[in-house]
This record gives C-alpha cells, structure tokens and sequence, in this order.
C-alpha cells in the first residue's frame, strides 16, 4: 500500500535564474557600506551583470522587517529582510508583482554559522510570503568559498572573478573609509571631504567597471595580487584627499567601532547613525573595517584546521595552505594601504586578537564576531588605538550577548578601559546614545589631558605649536600622515611632531 | 611534573584522583551528555559519587546564589547558570574541587552525517565565559574557594577531536593524566552515552507499542534538552503525562531501521530526501544540531499515528528557535496533528495559565485523539513495526 506523506510543508527552493536572462534580470543585494555596494555594483556590470543596492535601510525597514519575519529575531535580519521588503513593496506598487518577480533576484551572504546568520533564509523566506512574493528569487551564498560555481540556475557564476573583484572592492573602500574617518573630524571646510570620498567612490566604481579580464580561474587572483591597477586608483584618490586642507592640532577622542558584522559596518539608521553622530559630538571614529572581518575567517578555517594536525594525514599541509593565503590577503591589504601612503589603519594581527582575548574567550566560540570583540576592545586599549570602544550589539543577538557578559571579566581587570556596549533595537536610540555620551565625556576629558601631556612635554604652548604648523603647510594636508609618538590622539602624536620637527 | 602531581596551592591539583570533587552545572547541552561526562571523570578514576551536579533550575538557586552575579541579559537557559555556578562554589556541604563547566561547541546527534552541520547554539557554547566572568569581575570567587574552574572547549560531534581537548584543559587539574587514558576515557563516554540513548530509544519504542496495542494516544516534546529541566521547561510534559498520556521527547525517539523505513521509506524512493534524517526538504539551513533535532522530531510526529498531539518548548528571547516557529508548526499539523505551543517560557512557571492550557490539551486529545490515529495509520504502509 503506498503511503500518504504529510507534504504540507516544503523549505523555500527559488526558481532557476537561468543564464539566458542575466540581461533582463538585475541582481539585488545590499549590507555593506554605500562605498562597498557602489563599487559592488560596478564589478557586476564588469562582468556582465545587471545588478544594484538596495536603498540605505532605515527604521521603516526594521518595523516591516519585524512585521513580516518575526519580532523577536535579532535587529539585523529585520533590517536586511525589511529592507529587502520595502523595495519590492514599492517596486510592486510601480510594476506588480509579476514584474517583479521576473525582473528582479536577490543575492546575500548568509548561508553558514551557528547563530542567525544560518538561518536569514527562513526570515527572508517569511517575509516573501507575507508580502505574496512567494515566488520572487533570492539566493544565498556561503561567505568563506571563493569559487562556489555557477549558482541559481547558471544565472549568477559565484567564480573567483566575481568573488576576488568583490574581496578587492571591500578591501579598497575600506582603506578609503579609513582615510575619509581619519580627515572629516579636522577638514577646514566643512563638506569637502565628503565630496572628496564621493568623488573617489565614483572613480573607483568606473576603474571596477573597466577592470581587464584576466581569465576565470587562478590567473585572477594572481593578476589582483601583483598588478598596479587598484593602487595606482588608490594613488588617485589619495591626490584628491591633497586638496583636504585639515586642522589636526586639537584634542579629539579616538571612538573603536567593535560589534556584530552588520550593525557596524553599515553606517545610519541601523546603528542609530553612531558614526555620524559621534563625529557631531567631537570624536574621531575609528571604523570597523570589513577586512578585519575576511582576516577573521582565515583564522577560523586555520584553526579548525589546526585541531587535526597530528590526527588527519594532511592537516599540516592544508593549514600550510591557508596560513600562505592568509598571509597575501594581509600582504595585499597592507599595499592598498600604503597607496594611501599608510595613513588608513592596520588590520589588528589575527593572533594578537586571539591571544588578547584568551582569558576570558575561547577562540573557537563560534558565532558573530567570536573573540574578536574581547580581542579588538583590548587591543585598541592596549595598544594606544583608541581612547574608548563603542560596541554596537544587535537585540536579540546570540553570540553578541555573550561576548558582552564576557566583557564584564575584562573590565574586571582593565577598569580604565572606556567601554561602551549600546544594545541597538532600531528603536531606542535616545537611551543608547545617552549612554554612549557619559562614556564619551570621560573619553574628551582623557583626550584633552592626554593633549595637554604632549604640549607640556614638548615645552610648546597651543599658540606656539599652532605658528609651528601654520609654517609647515605640508602637515596641513589631509594626506600628511601624522607618525605615532605613542599618543592615542592624532592632535597630541602631532604636538609632538611638531616639536621634533623643528628641532631637526 | 612536580606541579601536576603535588599542586601549586589549588586543592584540585593536590588530591589524589579517588578523592576529587568536581561539580558540574546542570545546565544547557550538560541535559543532553550528562552520561558522557559522568562515564568519563569515573573512567579517569575519579568516584562517581564524588560526581556533583547542580540542582536543577529554580528561581531560588538564583536568588540564593547567582544575585549579583549576572553579566548578560538573555534567555533563561544562559541567564540561570549563574546561579548553578554559585550553588557549586558557595553552596555544597562539601567543596568541590573542580568546577567543571565544558563548552560545547557541537554536539553528538542521530542526525550526525545527515546536515550541514552540528553545532551548538552560540550561548550554548559560550555560556560558560559569560558566566565565569560574573564570578571573576570584582574578584576570582573560585581562587577564593580554592576551586579549580575548567571549562574546555569541546567539539562532541568530532570524537576525534575530544581526547586531545579534554586532556589538554584537564592535565593540570588532575594528577598524572596521560593523553592515552583519556582517550580510553573518552571512549567510554561515547559508549555511556550511546548506551544511554540506545536504551531511551528503546523504552520509547516501548510506549509507541503499547500505544499501538491499545490504539492510544501519546504526546511528543519538540524541545532543547534543557527543557526537561523542571525550572526551564515548567514540567508542562509531567502534566500532560498526569492526565493519562505518555510523552515522548524529540532526542529519544527510536531511530530504528524498520520504524524509519515505515515513516520515510516512500519519500526515499521517490527521490525526496536522501535518508530518514535527510530535513533538507524542510530544511535547509540544518547547522545547529538541536534545532535540527526539534525538525526532525517535527516530521517524524506528523507521521507517528498515535503521537496524536505535539507540544513546543521555546524559551522567552531564544534567537534560536523563532524562525522554526511557522515550519514546525506547518510540518506538524500537516498531518492533521494536534500543536500547541509554549513559547516563552521564562523564570516563572505561569502556573495559572499553564493549568488551563494543559486542560485545553487534555480536551483535545481526549476528544479527536483516536480520530487522528486512525487517519494518520491510513497514511502509512503495512506491516506496521509497532504491531507486528
Ligand atoms: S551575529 Fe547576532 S545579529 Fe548577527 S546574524 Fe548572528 S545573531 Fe544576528
Ligand atoms: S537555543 Fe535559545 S534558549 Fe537555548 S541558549 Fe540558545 S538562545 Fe538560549
């Protein structure tokens, strides 16, 4: 007797986005900063694609996202699948819904780990149904595989091209982050960095966009690893920051953006707008890089790798294998850099991270941004990075709550670490961000003496080491780089140079 | 040497093996290995009955213990271990020596090689440096009480990893530990543990049998372990077995080839899953190893007949179990299978409410249980392995 099989329920399984309809089809995706996803979209038309970000998500898209999906799911998947929502609402009201879903795919990380990260598919899934889209195409990739094949049908060729063109997208919009950060708080006219970064961002978008193709397979890694093209656009940009003029000689606070993945990456609404906000306030920003982030999953793959050394015969080669990829990514991360001329940060090392964290988190804690926010925190504190950490902690985060209790023991023993953990709900901004201010406070005042101590030990005073500067119109570009004397504050290390300076 | 055989000022490392204590909070995925872990510390030569666990969960062992020493503001499960970990430390007659606290970061699973993956949830693995760090922040509670704190981390689902993890963290700890004894030791905690769960299987197929005799109903628990601890879950399943039905529990239902064969073998043979524990129709993002477990338990409820009734656990603020919400329940009652759900279960046992819904599925069951049985046996083939 044949059975009757309870079938009333089925995962979603998107239809096929076949090859023949790339030209009719545009990718949507999104949850990066708008400098990543503008260069983004010009690699996919660099390939061949029709492709573009989602609008910046805003606080209608964290309400929809929770109306749709579920309320008590943590803040980011209610952005991503609330953002993702709104736009085919809208789009659905301009051209139904049967366009829709015809003229439009969604593509998003997410297709791995142990918190919701793994499970975005079942939110998005929910909020398709909600809105009658049920049909509509969405496709999830795992983020740590360089060369996933053709995906969705053949529609999209998850292929090192793409992958490796998108790894050097990030990695270069982050170093223009890091500049841009570095030149705001101290530009003279207000606005002209903005424009400045804006200009690069689209300069950038058009050197992707044209990048020469340079086969599918290992040529194009080793083409974007040796080749002069990305620096010598980065060289460009840098003599656009030139004509940045800044006024560096004051006492600003250093603010380490650590937290979960998206809420502190994406700049706005779903991080209460902190950079923008804490720069208002008079702090330098230091951001969180997406690179940090890459750096972070070699060091997974190596250690669970590491685990079989001495139990599976090619462990050794194997964690060989990945520690020299490691190793170029860093390599080629640290020559972007330096096309800025070393003026964006470094990557924290990966094992100082580790070992930083060791007391009070293992490293193989799986989820989120693992030990990486003990690690980050103590090594901004530590190494004289920053005056104080704001950590960005999503509602309803799984790892993130633990690394946050975590930090209580850290604090135990570290109780002048400035420390600012702001639970981020979308929805209660006044609170987060008046807790963020009463931490910021002592963060000036740390600044302000920490100044105070340069100008001091110089024997300069304000006025003096202002005359100085003011003779050296070099240093009052926004692409001079302040060298390190061992202050936190770009303002005191260039006190201090500026006292060497002229004894020389 | 000298060191790991006399000490250094902690008594965890001056006694000898026979008369260490070593508590261990009974907590998180400790419900779901607990055989383990036992099996494993007597096999090293450590008395079993010098094996202490916490009591379980109550709001009183939070208050008595855990006041003050909270770091995080989350689920129920993560939040009361506090209050394990201060039970052990300042409240045992006789003092622990070693308060042992593993983290687990994937679990052993009847679905092992059939998913993506078998991890903890983040808290789970993590539980135990959050809560460590409540007992250390001002000053180190365990230092103070001369205890050893050990919390290793452990990948359950990769055995091999394990003995090289546990003799790593324990060396220390426990007087002359060689690496080859605790991989002996190690064996036999797997093999405690799969006795355990081979004999919990088999007492299920038991009542599915009486069940099937009697052509009876029986209720089914789709929960995380840690819900059969009385303070977490509430004991809602001791009050539905009060009125006369037997309950089973998700991790414990019997796998055995012909009972699978009889609930899955046609999806098999038309191509739609690869295996009895194949969830990937349902689905797809099988990497926490007790969510896919509570899937699982999902889709073999909606076949079993006389599981005429299925209950949900979650925990209030579980990130882990809301997006299982509407496929369990989709999955269940696709069946014609009775689902209720108790999704924010929390500190306190709402005991009012708790009361009338236990009545409302005493009702239910009582009234369309036997209907249920008799339409979801029609749906399956012959000969049925609980009869024959
Ligand atoms: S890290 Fe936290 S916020 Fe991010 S996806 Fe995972 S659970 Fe959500
Ligand atoms: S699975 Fe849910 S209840 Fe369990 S620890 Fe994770 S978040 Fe908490």
């Amino acid at each position: 007797m044949s059975q009757v099989r309870p079938i009333g329920y089925k995962a979603y399984s998107p239809r096929p986005f076949l090859k023949k309809d790339r030209e009719k089809v545009e990718i949507l995706f999104g949850g990066l900063s708008w400098r990543a996803e503008n260069v983004l979209q010009a690699l996919f038309e660099n390939l061949g694609y029709l492709a573009r970000p989602l609008p910046p998500p805003t606080r209608e898209d964290l309400m929809l996202g929770r109306e749709l999906a579920d309320i008590g799911q943590c803040c980011p998947t209610s952005f991503t699948a609330g953002n993702l929502a709104n736009f085919l609402r809208t789009e659905t009201d301009r051209i139904g819904p049967d366009a829709v879903v015809e003229n439009y795919v969604y593509l998003t990380a997410g297709a791995c780990g142990a918190c919701r990260f793994g499970q975005y598919r079942q939110s998005y899934e929910l909020a398709l149904r909600g809105l009658g889209l049920d049909s509509f195409r969405m496709f999830l990739l795992a983020q740590d595989e360089l060369d996933q094949g053709e995906i969705a049908g053949g529609g999209i060729e998850m292929n090192m091209p793409l992958t490796i063109g998108a790894l050097w997208a990030v990695l270069c919009t982050d170093v223009l982050q890091s500049l841009e950060y570095q030149t705001r708080p101290y530009e003279v006219t207000k606005g002209q960095t903005d424009k400045v970064v804006r200009e690069s961002v689209d300069f950038l978008c058009d050197k992707f966009r044209k990048r020469p193709y340079r086969g599918k397979k290992l040529g194009v890694l080793v083409w974007h690893l040796t080749t002069n093209y990305f620096v010598d656009a980065l060289r460009e940009v840098f003599d656009r920051f030139k004509a940045i003029e800044v006024d560096r000689l004051q006492a600003k606070p250093v603010v380490k953006i650590t937290g979960e993945f998206y809420i502190q990456t994406v700049e706005g609404a779903p991080s209460y707008d902190i950079h923008a906000w804490l720069e208002n306030e008079g702090s330098e920003v230091y951001p969180a890089a997406v690179a940090t982030w890459f750096d972070y999953l070699f060091r997974i793959r190596a250690q669970a790798i590491a685990e079989y050394v001495g139990i599976k015969p090619r462990a050794r080669i194997e964690l060989a294998r990945i520690k020299g990829l490691h190793y170029l990514y860093g390599w080629a991360y640290n020559r972007l850099r330096a096309a800025l001329r070393n003026i964006p940060h470094e990557m924290p090392s990966q094992s100082e991270l580790r070992r930083l964290a060791a007391p009070y988190y293992h490293h193989r804690l799986q989820g989120g941004e693992g030990d990486m926010l003990i690690g980050k925190a103590l090594w901004a504190h530590l190494r004289n990075k920053a005056h104080m950490i704001c950590e960005l902690s999503p509602y309803g985060c799984l790892p993130n709550t633990m690394s946050v209790g975590a930090m209580a023991g850290v604090l135990g023993d570290h109780p002048d670490l400035l420390y600012a953990p702001l639970e981020v709900k979308g929805d209660a901004e006044v609170h987060a961000l008046s807790r963020c201010q009463m931490v910021l406070t002592e963060a000036k005042k740390r600044a302000k003496s920490e100044f105070e101590a340069a100008l001091e030990q110089s024997g300069l005073t304000l006025e003096m080491a202002r005359e100085r500067l003011d003779a050296m119109p070099e240093m009052k570009k926004a692409t001079y780089h302040v060298p390190g004397h061992g202050w936190v504050g770009i303002g005191a290390n260039l006190v201090t140079e500026l006292a060497r300076e002229s004894g020389r | 040497m000298w060191r790991t055989w006399f000490g250094t000022g902690h008594s965890g490392s001056a006694r000898p093996r026979s008369e260490l204590r070593v508590g261990i909070p009974r907590t998180l995925n400790v419900w779901s290995t607990h055989q383990f872990w036992v099996a494993f510390f007597a096999a090293l030569g450590l008395q079993p009955s010098r094996i202490v666990f916490s009591s379980n969960t109550s709001e009183e062992q939070g208050r008595n213990f855990g006041r003050g020493r909270g770091t995080v503001d989350c689920c129920y499960p993560v939040k009361c271990m506090s209050g394990h970990y201060g039970e052990l430390v300042f409240g045992q007659k006789r003092k622990v020596d070693i308060l042992f606290s593993p983290m687990i970061r994937s679990l052993p699973s009847l679905l092992s090689g059939h998913v993506v993956d078998l991890l903890s949830c983040p808290r789970v693995m993590a539980g135990p440096e959050s809560t460590k760090a409540g007992f250390i922040r001002e000053k180190d509670a365990f230092a103070e009480q001369s205890i050893r704190y050990v919390a290793p981390l452990v990948c359950l689902a990769e055995p091999v990893l394990v003995p090289r993890q546990l003799h790593e963290s324990l060396a220390d700890v426990i007087p002359g530990l060689t690496y080859r004894e605790t991989r002996a030791a190690v064996d036999a905690g797997f093999a405690a543990l799969e006795d355990f769960s081979n004999a919990a299987r088999a007492q299920s197929r038991d009542i599915l049998r009486q069940c099937a005799r009697k052509n009876d109903p029986c209720i089914l628990v789709l929960a995380r372990p840690y819900h059969m601890d009385p303070g977490i879950g509430h004991e809602i399943e001791v009050d539905l077995q009060a009125c006369g039905y037997p309950v089973l529990w998700t991790q414990y239902l019997p796998t055995d080839a012909d009972v699978m064969d009889w609930l899955f073998g046609e999806d098999i043979r038309s191509g739609d899953i690869s295996s009895p524990f194949d969830i990937s129709d349902v689905w797809p993002s099988s990497y926490s190893s007790n969510t896919n477990e509570i899937i699982w338990g999902a889709k073999v409820g909606s076949r079993i007949p006389w599981v005429t009734c299925v209950i949900r656990l979650a925990s209030y603020e579980c990130g882990m179990d809301q997006p299982t919400f509407s496929p369990v329940q989709k999955i269940v009652e696709s069946s014609g299978t009775l689902f209720f759900s108790f999704q924010d279960l929390d500190c306190t046992k709402p005991a009012g409410a708790l009361k009338i819904r236990v009545e409302t599925i005493r009702h239910y069951v009582g009234q369309h249980g036997k209907r249920i049985i008799t339409r979801k046996l029609a749906g399956l083939g012959k000969p049925c392995p609980f009869t024959v």
